[in-house]
């Protein structure tokens, strides 16, 4: 399965998932026990999804970059995850950079974390995987081709006109 | 970002001090001189709707997070952190990929794509993805609708502002608020636009850097914020705060995806001047949206433990949070600069919306008819003024209206744009049909169901979300549609269009 049809099955996965989730809502007991970690993990799922099937090049594989895109479905599962099952902190519990444990979790990690990998991998991978120079070449070609055939497509009709 | 809380408060009072108003005054001059410089360098359709492709990165990524950050971000957004507590934070804390998340799903594209097709707006993208006038049609119209709307609650919020720093009362407010931003958007467009977003970003940056040390401070150190409010409120420090897990969660899926979806913002990727230097785009975004949020995140809680500890009378709306913070804990110059900050945030989203919307009236709805010849320049300022006149009308009706008019600006967006756009020019197997069916089904469930609650003959059930359920339900369809129409769908995208996807 190539990296761009497995992105689009999850995004597929994921948006089913959420509206599973939206329309429990209307059961008579209110939402299930299962909406919140279903949620999550379709949130885990679309996101670095829609990060790989943007990072895809026509049907190759993401090279370097399925590192940063699973540390980004490990962040978020692992931070929604820990905030829906760790047990709630007290007064009495040791902060995390300040905050309560799960809240830290959820801030630092999901909050700062991809901030931090995220756009330096971009960066990293874009000569060499995202946009070459032979690539713009290649795309300012069909752009004159396509101006030129506007062009004359122009005057064809302004001579029919005529 | 959505405006409708600032809604909920009056005029925040205390703001028409000397220091306060001539910040306000010469914040207005340097946008003045901005505008007067753009409008002599737009001379044509290009520069007045995508600034004639001349941007660096860093004006690239400024004016992004400007437009994606409107007042709410200043004002709305902290009075809900103090109100509700972490779960708020859900709404923003997609900020850390969503930078890199554009770039990499529509940034090379879009501005490749514009190359190619000297595109102008996003539905021309869309027409062109699709070959379809109908598909472009039809998702100008979206943009027009929330346009609207949306333009409406932030001139409201721009309205109360000056009128709290001027007192020339609220009705004049929205009309001088407007002409203000109308005096560089019908000019100068989004040249004018983009350049004073700059320095609007700037004014937005600086003062949120500087709040976010005051309160810290003014609170004792995040480790006393956090340590007051579990003894008095352990609810709000929690990371879902007072919502339920799924309503948080819904939250980060609804600004996280949607993001791909906002006009407003990825159409700024076609005024790059240079593709290559798409590079630091997502580094200087995400760190420009990161400092800019500081102030969401640290005055919200800061508030609602100087008021737990009794060191802040409590607020008659959460709205009042930002003004009775600065007011009250930080010197003046910077109360004053938060104003700007927060007149700046909401500016820079009008000019924005105004350049979108003018855009769909002059460019894309007369194409999606196969009328030619129009005098995008001309028409296009012209439908500029009309848009702000419109939205400033709709601005003076009550509150509880305006608010149900913006409310459903982002939601709509992302529910009829990402499908089509975002995946779209990503997927060579969608169909026009998924592309036309999709969009139809988000404009239909969001205008619908927010309609119904509107007028309290339906609401959804606690746990269900209209944006959420629209932007599933029309990702669920735009899949099953294409996939239905799959055979030949690859072949039917115009070449040089899937040479860009494939690039």
């Amino acid at each position: 399965m190539t990296t761009r049809r497995l992105a689009l099955l999850s995004i597929f996965a994921a948006a089913l998932a959420v509206l599973a989730v939206q329309l429990a809502a209307f059961l008579p007991g209110g939402l299930p026990a299962w909406a919140a970690p279903a949620l999550a993990a379709a949130i885990a799922l679309a996101l670095p999804a829609l990060l790989a099937l943007g990072a895809a090049r026509n049907d190759r594989g993401l090279g370097r970059l399925l590192w940063p895109f699973l540390a980004t479905f490990v962040i978020l599962a692992g931070g929604f995850g820990a905030a829906l099952f760790l047990p709630p902190e007290s007064a009495a519990d040791p902060l995390w950079f300040g905050l309560p444990r799960r809240a830290a979790i959820v801030l630092v990690g999901i909050g700062l974390l991809p901030m931090l990998v995220l756009p330096l991998a971009y960066a990293a991978a874009f000569d060499e995987h995202t946009l070459r120079p032979e690539d713009i070449a290649r795309i300012r070609r069909l752009a004159e081709q396509a101006k030129e055939r506007r062009a004359a497509s122009a005057d064809a009709e302004a001579h029919a006109e005529r | 970002m959505p405006a409708p809380a600032i809604l909920q408060a009056s005029a925040p009072s205390g703001l028409a001090h000397p220091t306060i108003v001539a910040v306000a005054l010469l914040y207005v001059a340097v946008v003045a001189a901005i505008a007067a410089w753009a409008a002599r360098r737009t001379r044509t359709a290009g520069d007045f709707f995508v600034a004639g492709r001349r941007l660096g990165p860093w004006t690239l990524a400024i004016a992004s997070m400007s437009a994606t950050l409107s007042g709410f971000a200043f004002v709305g957004g902290p009075g809900l952190v103090q109100a509700i507590g972490l779960g708020a934070i859900h709404i923003v804390l997609s900020a850390s990929i969503t930078g890199a998340m554009g770039a990499w799903v529509l940034g090379k594209r879009l501005r490749l794509l514009a190359e190619v097709r000297e595109l102008v707006t996003v539905p021309d993208a869309i027409g062109a993805r699709y070959d379809s006038r109908a598909a472009q049609g039809l998702s100008a119209v979206t943009i027009l609708v929330a346009v609207v709307g949306y333009t409406a609650t932030n001139v409201l919020a721009l309205g109360l502002i000056v009128h709290a720093v001027f007192g020339i009362g609220l009705g004049w407010a929205i009309w001088i608020g407007m002409l203000v931003v109308l005096s560089y958007s019908a000019t100068g467009g989004i040249l004018a636009g983009v350049y004073t977003d700059l320095f609007q970003g700037a004014v937005m940056a600086i003062a949120s850097a500087l709040v976010f040390v005051y309160a810290l401070d003014a609170g004792g150190g995040m480790a006393a914020i956090s340590a007051a409010l579990l003894a008095h409120d352990p609810a709000l420090v929690g990371p879902w705060g007072r919502l339920t897990p799924v309503a948080a969660l819904s939250l980060f899926f609804v600004f996280g995806v949607g993001s791909l979806g906002q006009p407003h913002v990825v159409h700024k990727f076609y005024m790059l001047r240079d593709p290559r230097r798409l590079k630091w785009y997502p580094l200087l975004m995400t760190a420009s949206m990161a400092v800019t949020l500081l102030l969401f995140f640290a005055v919200g809680l800061a508030a609602a433990a100087l008021v737990a500890t009794g060191r802040m009378a409590p607020l008659a709306t959460p709205d009042e949070a930002t003004p009775r913070f600065v007011l009250e804990f930080t010197p003046r110059l910077l109360a004053a600069i938060v104003f700007a900050g927060a007149a700046a945030a909401i500016m820079s989203t009008v000019n924005s919306f105004l350049s979108i919307g003018a855009a769909a009236v002059t460019h894309d709805l007369p194409r999606a008819l196969g009328l030619r010849g129009v005098r995008e320049l001309r028409w296009g300022r012209i439908a500029t003024v009309a848009i702000a006149v419109l939205a400033a009308l709709l601005a003076q009706l009550p509150g509880v209206l305006v608010a149900f008019l913006g409310i459903f600006g982002f939601g709509l967006f992302a529910s009829t744009l990402v499908p089509a756009l975002a995946i779209g020019l990503n997927w060579p197997g969608a169909t026009r049909a998924g592309a036309i069916a999709s969009i139809a089904t988000g404009l239909a469930v969001t205008l619908a169901l927010e309609t119904l609650a509107y007028v309290r003959a339906f609401s959804l059930p606690a746990g269900a979300s209209v944006s959420g359920l629209a932007l599933a339900l029309s990702l669920v369809v735009f899949f099953v549609v294409s996939w239905l129409g799959r055979r030949g769908a690859a072949a039917a995208v115009p070449a040089d269009v899937r040479a860009v996807m494939e690039s």
